[in-house]
């Protein structure tokens, strides 16, 4: 969806910030647009928002600009951003907040490749107790084409590097099993509080 | 004096950066550091967890470091791979949080006291042996060799679980690389990111990314880069052919791993290196 037609489609969610709070703890209405997350942030090139534009669609309740754009399913998690805010938001976690938003309520959009990716990621480890890269490459790869032609070069090198391992390997798997229900349901009964204090995150002002 | 850490490899070490456990293992071993390994460890769950189930992404460290504290009694654990360093030192703080402990350690299974420190690989060469104590172990100095110490993200961000005293400009690798006779040179983009697991999906932009700072360390002299992470050293070894195809002049620079480099300067045995499984030739610059 473009910037343009979901700003015309919007109906504000005036609650959004608080939704946001609830699930990851960060609270968007300290935001006062310093933009230094924007500034820090190695993908922000590559959307059509950034990460502080982010953060005031949230406070104005655009959840339709939130949860649509590409750029949540672009964030790196590299954590630049969490770490120099001034007001000591964890605006990575509103990232990933957002992205857990966009899955519960099915609205990853089109171009969102890494969605897929993550969702098999998690669904490896959840197999196997580990992490299987084989398994995670290859499913990513697989029917798209034009992916896979781009990750050749990188595959072929791997291969010859021998750095991949064919087999599985497991890690405590009833335990990862008994850790996935139980987190799910204490989780859905348990919404996180919100953060108060100043600079929980940050470092710039301690 | 001989040291003893818990140890988790993590899923990279057993997979595609085999040559980080390796070079790791003989550093330790011949630096008399004892690493016992986590028994029958998990995944810690990595970025896919932590954008898809936040009480997972602290509950899968949290049930590790149980293990170390109360069946191994161990008071540090050493984990060379940056991204699980990362979500370790995370749990490890935020399972101390009274508005968190109470679910965590529901979903863990039992409590666990915080009383496990958690080491990254620059850690342990630059604390647990010391720099005084490396320096009279290197047997074979580098000559100077121009590096420039990739920290990436997640070894010192965010300040809050890593500990980082200086997140933006941390210093710790170039101790260690100097220590070993290298010159580590001053450059931009040591803390900068390599586009991680994008690599996967948004190849073409994680290409770009890596450009720009594989270029940076070359204008500012490197002769290789040394990082601690199997994510970065992937990313940026394995995009080095494609950023040659598209610029010609595109003189191909190693990236090294730091245990590779202690290893080196101190002489384990070649075989426990790795240093065939780079992708970008190192033999060069680490004969």
């Amino acid at each position: 969806m473009s910037t343009a037609s979901s700003m015309s489609a919007c109906t504000p969610q005036p609650d959004l910030a608080q939704t946001i709070g609830r699930g990851c703890g960060a609270n968007v209405c300290k935001c006062y647009q310093c933009k230094k997350c924007s500034n820090g942030c190695p993908v922000a090139a590559y959307a059509d928002l950034h990460p502080s534009q982010i953060m005031r669609a949230i406070q104005l309740g655009q959840v339709d600009l939130a949860l649509d754009e590409k750029f949540i399913w672009l964030c790196t998690g590299c954590q630049t951003c969490t770490t120099r805010c001034p007001q000591g938001i964890d605006v990575a976690a509103v990232m990933d907040e957002l992205r857990i938003i966009a899955r519960r309520e099915d609205r990853i959009p089109d171009g969102a490749a890494l969605a897929n990716v993550l969702r098999l990621n998690a669904d490896s480890i959840k197999r196997w107790g580990r992490l299987y890269e084989v398994e995670l490459v290859t499913r990513s790869l697989l029917g798209n084409r034009k992916k896979m032609k781009s990750y050749v070069p990188v595959g072929r090198q791997m291969m010859a590097k021998r750095k991949i391992r064919l087999l599985p390997e497991l890690g405590d798997r009833a335990a990862v099993k008994r850790m996935v229900s139980s987190s799910e349901r204490i989780a859905e009964a348990n919404p996180t509080p919100l953060e108060r204090g100043r600079g929980r995150g940050g470092y710039s002002h301690e | 004096m001989s040291k003893l850490l818990a140890y988790y490899p993590g899923c990279s070490l057993h997979g595609s950066a085999e040559e980080l456990e390796s070079s790791f293992k003989a550093t330790a071993d011949a630096l008399e550091i004892e690493l016992k390994e986590i028994p029958q460890w998990s995944c810690c769950g990595n970025t896919a967890v932590h954008s898809a189930n936040r009480l997972l992404a602290l509950a899968l460290p949290t049930h590790e470091l149980a293990k170390v504290e109360q069946d191994m009694q161990l008071d540090a654990v050493a984990i060379p791979c940056a991204g699980c360093f990362n979500r370790f030192a995370t749990s490890n703080v935020e399972s101390q949080e009274p508005e968190k402990a109470g679910h965590i350690s529901d979903v863990v299974g039992r409590e666990y006291n915080g009383s496990v420190a958690v080491h990254n690989l620059v850690d342990v060469y630059h604390d647990d042996v010391g720099l005084e104590e490396l320096k009279a172990r290197v047997t074979r100095p580098f000559q100077g060799l121009k590096v420039a110490c990739y920290y990436g993200c997640l070894l010192t961000r965010p300040p809050k679980a890593t500990l980082a005293g200086d997140p933006e400009y941390p210093t710790h690798m170039e101790e260690v690389a100097e220590a070993l006779g290298c010159n580590p040179i001053d450059w931009n983009c040591k803390t900068d990111c390599c586009g991680s697991g994008l690599a996967l999906c948004e190849t073409a932009m994680v290409i770009e990314l890596v450009h720009r700072l594989l270029r940076d360390a070359r204008a500012c002299g490197a002769e290789a880069i040394v990082c601690a992470c199997p994510l970065c050293q992937m990313n940026l070894d394995t995009t080095q052919r494609e950023i040659a195809k598209a610029h010609p002049d595109w003189e191909p620079i190693p990236i090294i791993y730091l245990s590779q480099l202690v290893g080196r300067a101190i002489e384990v045995e070649e075989s426990m290196l790795g240093l065939k499984k780079l992708i970008v030739d190192a033999r060069a610059v680490m004969a």
